[in-house]
């Protein structure tokens, strides 16, 4: 009755691992063993040789009993030695033994083994092959409300190893559930203490590092003997229903880089374009100063030259500028001399100014 | 024949003495402790693990787990002392301490469960009924939570357990409202794109008037020294010519017109009627020139 209880009310499911077979079994086997007696007993001729029979049956028996004790602890393994029940020794990886069952048994728990546990997202076994980590999302899990009353979708990752194989197996019950139920308390915990904008932003490690540490010390209070190696942050987002505007928020960001970008390019444009004009406009006025002046001075110079002549001989040479001057003027030009002296002085009304005027139109076209 | 009674009886002795050892011997695993019943009656609690001895038949050993065990509460609304609604999903961590107050209260893990999840409900909600929104989600969560561990492991000891820590796991606010608060979160990033593209405008404005500006300036210093500079060159020039001209100014006008004359009657274009009684013809008519 009390094997039964022991053994069915064991914590890992299955039996302990030294003990395949149970109590029913073991009374089956010394029922057989004792029938086999029996049955012996009866056909030996005589009873030296019975004897011996018998002696070396139980022997065998309690060789083949013993030899179960034999264990072997893979190289991930720990091997927790438990003697009716108590725990009494843990040994590395290796062959060895303890007595056989039900004296002592061995659990083997993988304590080099990197345990995970996602919160917010389910990595299927198929997706992890397959397309990396794609997941299908908890919502309920993953949505968490932030110290400023805004709402932050928030998936992650733990990774934990046992650090103590004693208290991992005899401390708590449903370790596996309860490092999750931590990583879920402690994540909210920590993003209800901060703002959406710091959880979003440059908070990530912070908060991993804050509920990794958090984690510990809950983990150490339920003496769990568990390890957190790692909390990951895989994905800090606003969720799906405001993720658009939060897009939007950054688009902006860029338009406000652009227009800014646009302004300065018009500005790198405009001025070196001003500055050249500037530049032209007094370089043409330096041109003009300069021109004018020179112009002046050789019209001057000219003047002063002609004027020097002049001084020598004034009535001569103005008659002879004179002439030279209206020589030229009235060399190139049609002329109509028309002696005003007498009667003919009354001619010039009646000149067709017009008609000349046009016949020289005329032949110029021509 | 008597042999054969003697094996018989062996058999049968030690057939009966294994019974008897099973039946008084017990284990308790490290994970647990056991309750010794004499009849129904608790008479002692075995805490040590490993093997132990009881009066066969008689006694009864009842194994009650000694981890930390685990509850999880089912979510519930509670409302603050602000009136707001949330949505509280709390766990606890227990012990079994007193295991005979716990088998005489309780008797089983269900039931215990059961119990415990009331007690620990009505005292979430009593402590957080108490607290204002900011404290539960913000500002005072580790507070309260200690606060409810205390409140349930008060009412948990009278049936011998003991509570390690209840944390709350998940405060959230009901679906109604975390539509309010998407809504409110949307028209807050709406607000703050906009904010940032008008400001990307004023910066951009800013920058192209400070620039119009500087070119506007530019062009303009560049107008004045061009104006100084020609008003330079016309200076120089009238000084030229006033310096060259005023040495005689009658002989300048005369010089003058005869190029002005020159330059401003160009062949082709003009026609002339003239009178031979000019100067010009002084000597057109008269070889002498009688007539001036």
């Amino acid at each position: 009755m009390s094997w039964d209880n022991n053994n069915n009310n064991g914590p890992w499911g299955k039996g302990p691992s030294g003990g395949n077979f149970d109590n029913n079994d073991l009374d089956k086997l010394i029922t057989n063993l004792k029938n086999s007696f029996g049955r012996f007993s009866p056909k030996s001729p005589n009873g030296k040789v019975s004897k011996k029979n018998w002696g070396l049956i139980i022997l065998i028996a309690l060789a083949i009993w013993g030899a179960t004790g034999v264990y072997r602890v893979q190289p991930d393994e720990q091997g927790i030695v438990l003697r009716f029940g108590e725990y009494i020794r843990s040994t590395p990886d290796g062959l060895h033994y303890h007595l056989p069952f039900p004296i002592e048994t061995v659990i083997k728990p993988k304590v080099t083994r990197e345990n995970q546990v996602e919160v917010g997202v389910r990595t299927s076994s198929q997706a992890a092959i397959g397309r990396g980590t794609v997941g299908r999302d908890v919502p309920e899990e993953s949505l968490m409300l932030t110290g400023d009353e805004n709402i932050v979708d928030v998936d992650f990752s733990v990774q934990w190893v046992i650090n103590d194989a004693a208290d991992f197996l005899f401390n708590i019950e449903n370790q596996e559930s309860t490092v999750k139920a931590v990583a879920e308390s402690a994540m909210r915990e920590i993003v209800g203490g901060a703002d959406l904008e710091q959880i979003l932003t440059q908070g990530r490690e912070r908060n991993e590092s804050a509920v990794r540490d958090l984690m510990q010390k809950t983990l150490d209070e339920y003496g769990a003997g568990i390890l957190i190696r790692r909390v990951q942050l895989q994905k800090v987002d606003p969720p799906a229903a405001v993720i658009d505007a939060f897009r939007d928020v950054q688009a902006a960001r860029a338009d406000q880089e652009r227009l800014r970008n646009e302004a300065e390019a018009y500005s790198n444009r405009i001025i070196p374009a001003a500055r050249g004009e500037a530049a032209q406009l007094i370089e043409a006025a330096e041109a003009y100063r300069n021109s004018v002046i020179a112009d002046a001075e050789g019209q001057a110079s000219r003047f002063n030259s002609i004027y020097e002549e002049y001084k020598k001989a004034p009535e001569v040479t103005r008659g002879r500028m004179y002439l030279e001057t209206i020589e030229r003027v009235y060399g190139g030009m049609d002329k109509i001399i028309i002696d005003q002296s007498g009667e003919s002085s009354n001619v010039v009304p009646y000149l067709p100014l017009d008609q000349l005027q046009k016949k020289q139109d005329n032949g110029a076209n021509q | 024949m008597i042999k054969k009674i003697g094996i018989t009886g062996l058999i049968i002795l030690v057939i009966a003495s294994a019974f008897i050892f099973l039946s008084a011997a017990f284990t308790v695993h490290q994970t647990q402790q056991a309750l010794i019943l004499r009849f129904g009656e608790a008479i002692r609690i075995v805490t040590e693990p490993g093997l132990h001895f009881k009066l066969p038949i008689a006694d009864d050993a009842v194994y009650i787990d000694k981890r930390i065990l685990d509850l999880d509460s089912e979510s519930q609304e509670v409302i603050a002392s602000d009136q707001k609604r949330l949505v509280v999903d709390a766990y606890s961590r227990y012990k079994i301490t007193d295991a005979l107050k716990y088998y005489q209260s309780v008797q089983s893990s269900a039931r215990a469960n059961a119990r415990l999840s009331q007690i620990l409900n009505s005292a979430v909600r009593r402590v957080l009924g108490e607290s204002t929104f900011e404290e539960i989600v913000r500002d005072k969560r580790p507070e309260l939570m200690k606060r409810i561990t205390e409140q349930v492991n008060n009412e948990a000891a009278a049936l011998g357990m003991s509570i390690v820590d209840v944390r709350i796991r998940r405060a959230d606010l009901p679906e109604a409202n975390s539509q309010a608060v998407y809504m409110r979160m949307q028209t807050a990033r709406t607000k703050e794109a906009n904010d940032i593209r008008a400001r990307g405008q004023e910066q951009a404005k800013i920058i192209t008037s400070r620039s119009d500006k500087e070119a506007k300036i530019i062009i303009a210093e560049a107008n004045k020294i061009s104006e100084i500079t020609r008003g330079e060159g016309d200076a120089g020039r009238n000084k030229i010519y006033a310096e060259s001209y005023g040495q005689d100014p009658e002989f300048f006008k005369f010089y003058r017109s005869m190029v002005a004359y020159e330059e401003s009657l160009k062949s082709g274009d003009t026609r002339l009627v003239i009178s031979p009684d000019t100067d010009f013809f002084t000597y057109f008519k008269d070889p002498l020139g009688s007539n001036k």
